[in-house]
């Protein structure tokens, strides 16, 4: 039964709060109150981080992007300064449920909660992103790829911790990047598939590629053979085909009664990452 | 029950209520303050039924805990317009034709505002993306993006003035 | 026609202001002193018997007021659908459901409920009920459940095995001759989902018992009158002691809730009984989802036989419906399924079997078309089938054969009227079919064009009974309050009965009030649905005003020394036909009468005809080749409405039922696991069209007058979605060269496709 709310200013008063015990900090908010409604999430007391000031930068510091906890998923998709130096992380958090359902839920929110095709959390770790989490012990920093163990579980326990930012280098010139998303319809609905690619070119050959695909796991998956494949090689239509068959290894997307068959979900992935790869590469050749 | 007291500007004016720690915003709109324009369509912010404006930003009370509203500027369906004066957005569901059942009616007209509010000349695409996540199961959408398209008109023409 | 001054306009719709400032009453809105909320608890299991409940904890639980299961609720057995009301002897209604039962047929079935001074308190309180089941086992198919080794869910039926009501037969000409007159001869089975209404409004209803025993019920009921008789009759009270009423909106029906809301009514009323307080219960989005009725998912089959020329000799239908758990509308649907299905087109040689087959699952009722769309599904992608292989195009083979007045068809009305040619060409001209074919097609998006046509009807006859009753009573200042049965539940109905009323009359629409949907206020009228209100219930309404009319002008014939038949109303004002200056103001005539003791009041009851309207759709989709996934990139429905009374009003229905109409082509549908589960229970997983989903969308009004209605109208409140899903199979056709004999045709089943013809 919840018996408080408070809403603390500071990164220390949340985590005096949380202190006290039997807390857990809300943001957004969109999936906690339904799982408390559902009884999933028993908790006393809520830690409301949106009067937090600093939680709610979006900033580039020294080349890198640092995007607050408060931080909206509909602020990140109209930043201009996301659009211009991340635009896959743009995209892909203009795609969430619907704008009621963006201005309420956080990206950082998004990524913590966990789920294998979070859209946010996609587009994050193909940018390499990092998170800053405070707790009793200090600050530590661990890559978002690694907050994920397993369906709805992160490695943030959200009664002791608090990701205040997550980090990621911004986007220069010779690199581009894509989010390319397959759903049943335009908006209100969970990915069948999402993808996201960041790549860096010399010239007309590829430095170095990131590809990260959802839900074809617990957790998005990135496609490191393909990575590794695609390294070196020139920018053509066949480089791109081979990447594209090259993932398949790495995705085992399970039959989902609701959003497709395994089987079918596998063969288009191909086809999302292809595009995907597409249009990265036209993005880093500009 | 644990009770606290929420205070916000609602439509404009302070209100203070008892309202529950776990209490949704549409809980303390509709059950505490007697505000039942809006409207509660799944309880699980998959239809917009429940949509208001909160700090500028349309969201679904229905997923939004009340004590999240502190202190903030809400408006709901009942604020925005009187009988001898309708919102232009009232006024253009109405000759429009945007109205069917009208559950989905105070959400959609919510949606609708907050993007007029920053947004006089919006495209239809704009439009479009600013309602998707508001279910309308009578009128197909069609003509309730007319209605906006001239609300918008109007206001363009009002704020010239 | 006469020329009119109110009907056809698109005057402001008299509930619109109210809603779109939030100020509507809708039942989920209603507050009552020490009102109390009620809380259902429902079946885990598909088929299991109640071996034991105890409810003494619940009943313990502080704020708990009532509960009530099958133990001390009525032993009356009745059938949540409006039938059980009007179903025309010698046909008997299937009454099959009691309020709780000591069974439970599907997942989400009622086993107990409580009352509490909260919902929180409800919610808690029915997790304390304890119910002990005894497994049985569950069917979910509808072939199955014919099979011998079935489960019975009633025990037996005299048609068959879990098959509610009579089976349904019909048979004009000689089936075998025409086929043997055929060159050709195709026979296709093609496979429907379950759809859901989703409608905005969950089931709702607030019952109140007053200390005099009288009875109130404010519901989301599409059908007041007769969801009357079903209280009355459950509870054993007189039909005047039991007010049933909207409040006076609803939030959306299309057809979920013709009789009974689920059992949102009757459970309000035990609770409120027991508890004797107001007990008010409001399904939520998951209830409403898995408990409360669906279109009927199913089978079609249809046999062909066509002479080269195209001309169709011969057809049989065959109709199979899963009926889910209770019976609801299982008895009729099969019926219009079939009466539609073989009334498009002229054939001699028809032949239509077909019912409907218990599952544990959820109910199948009434939804928008009522058995309509699945026929046209059928019908016009084999039309499309023939055409193809008779290398015809697919309008000329239409129009060879559609309907036309005075043909024999197989139902008991005549067809007096048809503007389907029109509809065709018109929607033909608007989506580009001469381009059909022609149009670029690129590497992985291809683009095709289809279409489909169809009917309806105006009215419930024959399907089940079907009649109308109005007042017009006239004030002395000359306004008019219109009485009128029917709710209006977003579809403009009591706008189009003003108008209808105002007309008439002779007097401006602004004075013309309209109490409606209140069994107390209104005489019977069997209610929203059918697309009959404007048809039926309009012929009802003019009748009245056209004796409150008479009554008028006898007075005032007296008065104005002028006879009675030279006497006309215009513009409020009672006046010489031949001579416009002799006249008198409404007003003076009504308070003159008043003065010498008499009101003008009209009285319509009618029992109704009935008439086709006539519909042609033409879609254009784009396919991504690459994933499956089919745009559609234009709608086009030109319908025969005979009269639009309110032009704005009818293209809001079509392009309503437009959009259900591509979400029952393409994405919704709820599925099952192998538990009985329903896996799509909830707007997240049911993907009905958001904004963004919806293409251009064209309604072209065709006004060829209906000879049976005063001012020509049909119905138009179904017709939006009846063809809907073939024009787009048809399109998908002529895109990829692929037909769907299933729908949804999700990307999923595209994309496979498309792989096999890549293999084949």
């Amino acid at each position: 039964m919840l018996k408080d709310y408070v809403q603390p200013k500071t990164v220390d008063g949340v985590l005096a709060s949380l202190r006290q015990g039997n807390a857990r900090i809300i943001a957004g908010g969109t999936d906690l109150m339904l799982d408390m409604k559902a009884g999933k999430t028993e908790v006393e007391k809520l830690v409301d981080i949106n009067c937090v000031d600093s939680l709610k930068k979006i900033e580039i510091v020294d080349g890198s992007i640092i995007i607050g906890a408060a931080v909206t998923h509909q602020e990140v998709a109209t930043s201009k300064l996301i659009q211009e130096k991340a635009p896959v992380l743009a995209k892909a958090c203009r795609t969430v449920g619907s704008l009621q359902i963006r201005n309420t839920g956080t990206m950082v929110g998004n990524v913590i909660n966990a789920q294998p095709a979070a859209d946010a959390a996609v587009a994050l770790i193909a940018l390499g992103a990092v998170a800053e989490i405070f707790d009793e012990n200090g600050i530590s920093y661990l890559p978002v790829e690694e907050l994920y163990l397993g369906v709805g579980q992160s490695k943030i326990d959200s009664s002791k911790q608090l990701v205040t930012s997550i980090k990621f280098p911004s986007l220069q010139s010779g690199q581009g990047s894509a989010f390319v998303r397959l759903a049943q319809r335009g908006a209100l609905a969970l990915p069948m598939l999402n993808v996201s690619v960041v790549v860096t070119l010399s010239g007309d050959k590829v430095d170095w590629l990131r590809l990260v695909m959802a839900p074809v796991a617990p957790k998005p998956v990135r496609a490191t053979e393909a990575e590794k494949m695609i390294q070196g090689k020139q920018v053509n239509e066949e480089t791109i085909i081979a990447t594209a068959n090259a993932v398949a290894s790495q995705a085992n997307p399970r039959d989902s009664a609701l959003r497709g068959s395994g089987e079918y979900r596998k063969s288009v992935l191909q086809t999302l990452v292809k595009r995907g790869l597409i249009e990265a590469f036209a993005e880093a050749q500009k | 029950m644990a009770k606290t007291v929420l205070k916000m500007i609602l439509n404009g004016k302070p209100v203070e209520r008892l309202v529950s720690f776990d209490d949704t915003l549409l809980d303390a709109l509709r059950e505490d303050l007697g505000l039942t324009g809006t409207k509660k369509g799944c309880g699980k912010g998959e239809c917009g039924a429940c949509t208001i404006i909160m700090n500028g930003k349309a969201v679904n009370s229905c997923i939004v805990p009340a004590l999240q509203a502190m202190d903030a500027a809400v408006e709901t369906i009942e604020g925005i317009g009187t009988v001898e004066k309708l919102h232009p957005l009232q006024e253009t569901f109405v000759d429009y034709g945007a109205i069917q059942c009208g559950f989905c009616t105070p959400g959609m007209i919510m949606s609708a505002k907050a993007l007029l509010d920053k947004n006089v000349v919006p495209s239809r695409e704009e439009i479009k993306e600013a309602i998707a996540g508001n279910v309308c199961r009578c009128t197909g959408y069609l003509k309730i993006e007319e209605a906006i398209m001239a609300a918008a008109e109007m206001m363009q023409s009002q704020q010239g003035k | 026609m006469k020329k009119t001054s109110i009907v056809g306009k698109n005057v402001r719709k008299l509930d619109s202001v109210e809603k779109a400032m939030g100020a509507a009453t809708f039942t989920t809105d209603i507050s009552l002193p020490h009102m109390l909320y009620g809380k259902v608890l429902r079946s885990p299991y598909p088929h299991a018997k109640i071996i034991n409940i105890d409810t003494s904890e619940a009943e313990k639980h502080p704020g708990v007021e009532a509960v009530v299961c099958y133990k001390n609720t009525p032993r009356v057995k009745f059938n949540t659908s409006a039938t059980s009301t009007f179903t025309i002897p010698p046909l008997q209604p299937v009454e099959d459901q009691y309020v709780f039962d000591s069974v439970v047929r599907y997942v989400g079935d009622e086993v107990a409920a409580v009352a509490a001074e909260s919902m929180e308190i409800a919610e808690q309180a029915i997790k304390l009920i304890k119910v002990e089941y005894e497994e049985l086992p569950a069917v979910f198919d509808p072939l199955e459940a014919m099979k011998t080794e079935a489960p019975l869910l009633h025990g037996q039926c005299k048609e068959g095995r879990n098959i509610p009501g009579e089976k349904i037969h019909m048979e004009m000409g000689d089936v075998e001759k025409g086929f043997e007159e055929a060159d050709e001869v195709f026979e296709h089975t093609f496979k429907l989902p379950v759809q859901k209404q989703a409608q905005m409004e969950t089931q709702a209803a607030v019952a109140k018992v007053g200390v005099d025993g009288r009875v109130t019920i404010w519901s989301t009921t599409q059908t007041p009158h007769p969801s009357q008789r079903i209280l009355a009759t459950i509870f054993g009270l007189p039909y005047s002691k039991v007010r049933v009423l909207n409040p006076p909106y609803i939030g959306g029906g299309f057809g979920v809730r013709i009789g009974l809301s689920a059992k949102a009514e009757p459970i309000a009323m035990a609770l409120a009984m027991q508890a004797k307080k107001p007990v008010k219960v409001v399904y939520d989005r998951k209830e409403d989802f898995i408990a409360s009725d669906t279109r009927h998912s199913g089978y079609v089959t249809v046999k062909t036989g066509v002479k080269k020329d195209g001309t169709f000799t011969a057809r049989k239908m065959r109709g199979l419906l899963n009926a889910g758990a209770y019976c609801s509308w299982s008895a009729e649907t099969p019926g219009v399924l079939g009466a539609m299905g073989l009334s498009v087109y002229r054939c001699a040689n028809q032949m239509y079997d077909g019912h409907s087959v218990y599952t544990n699952t959820t109910p199948g009722g009434a939804m928008r078309g009522f058995g309509n769309p699945q026929a046209m599904f059928a019908i016009e992608s084999q039309v499309d089938i023939i055409a193809e292989k008779l290398g015809l195009d697919p309008l000329d083979i239409r129009m060879k054969n559609m309907m036309k007045p005075g043909d024999q068809w197989v139902l008991p009305y005549k067809c007096q009227s048809s503007g389907l040619e029109e509809c065709i060409k018109k929607g033909a001209a608007a989506i580009n079919w001469d381009c059909r074919g022609k149009v670029e097609k690129g590497s992985t998006k291809k683009r095709g064009i289809g279409v489909g046509i169809g009917s309806h009807v105006s009215n419930a006859w024959p399907f089940c009974g079907d009649y109308s009753n109005a007042y017009i009573t006239i004030h002395q200042d000359g306004s008019v309050l219109l009485a009128t049965g029917v709710p209006d539940m977003g579809t403009g109905t009591i706008t189009t009965l003003a108008q209808m009323a105002a007309e008439t009359l002779g007097i401006s629409f602004d004075k013309v009030s309209v109490t409606f949907a209140d069994t107390e206020s209104t005489p019977f009228d069997i209610g929203s649905h059918a697309s009959r209100t404007c048809y039926a219930s309009g012929i009802a309404v003019v009748a009245a005003a056209n004796d409150a009319k008479k009554q008028i002008l006898q007075y005032a014939a007296k008065k104005m020394e002028v006879e009675e038949e030279e006497l006309q109303i215009e513009n409020n004002n009672v006046l010489a036909i031949n001579n416009p200056e002799k006249q008198l103001p409404l007003n003076k005539v009504a308070v003159d009468a008043h003065l010498e003791g008499q009101q003008f009041i009209g009285v319509g009851k009618i029992v109704p005809e009935n008439a086709p309207p006539w519909l042609a759709h033409f879609a254009e989709v784009e396919v991504d080749t690459e994933t499956g996934k089919v745009k559609v990139v234009k709608l086009v429905a030109a319908h025969d409405v005979g009269k639009a009374i309110h032009p704005q009003i009818v293209e809001g229905q079509l392009h309503g039922g437009l959009a259900q109409g591509i979400g029952y082509a393409l994405s919704e549908e709820i599925k099952y696991n192998d538990k009985g589960q329903q896996l799509n229970d909830g707007f997240h997983k049911y993907m009905l069209p958001t904004a963004v989903d919806i293409p251009e969308l064209e309604a072209i009004i065709v006004e060829a007058a209906e000879p049976s209605h005063p001012f020509g109208v049909k119905g138009v409140g179904e017709t939006g979605l009846v063809a809907t899903a073939p024009a787009i199979a048809n399109a998908i056709f002529n895109a990829i060269g692929i037909r769907f004999f299933e729908i949804p045709i999700t990307e999923e089943k595209v994309y496979k496709a498309l792989l096999n013809k890549e293999n084949e």
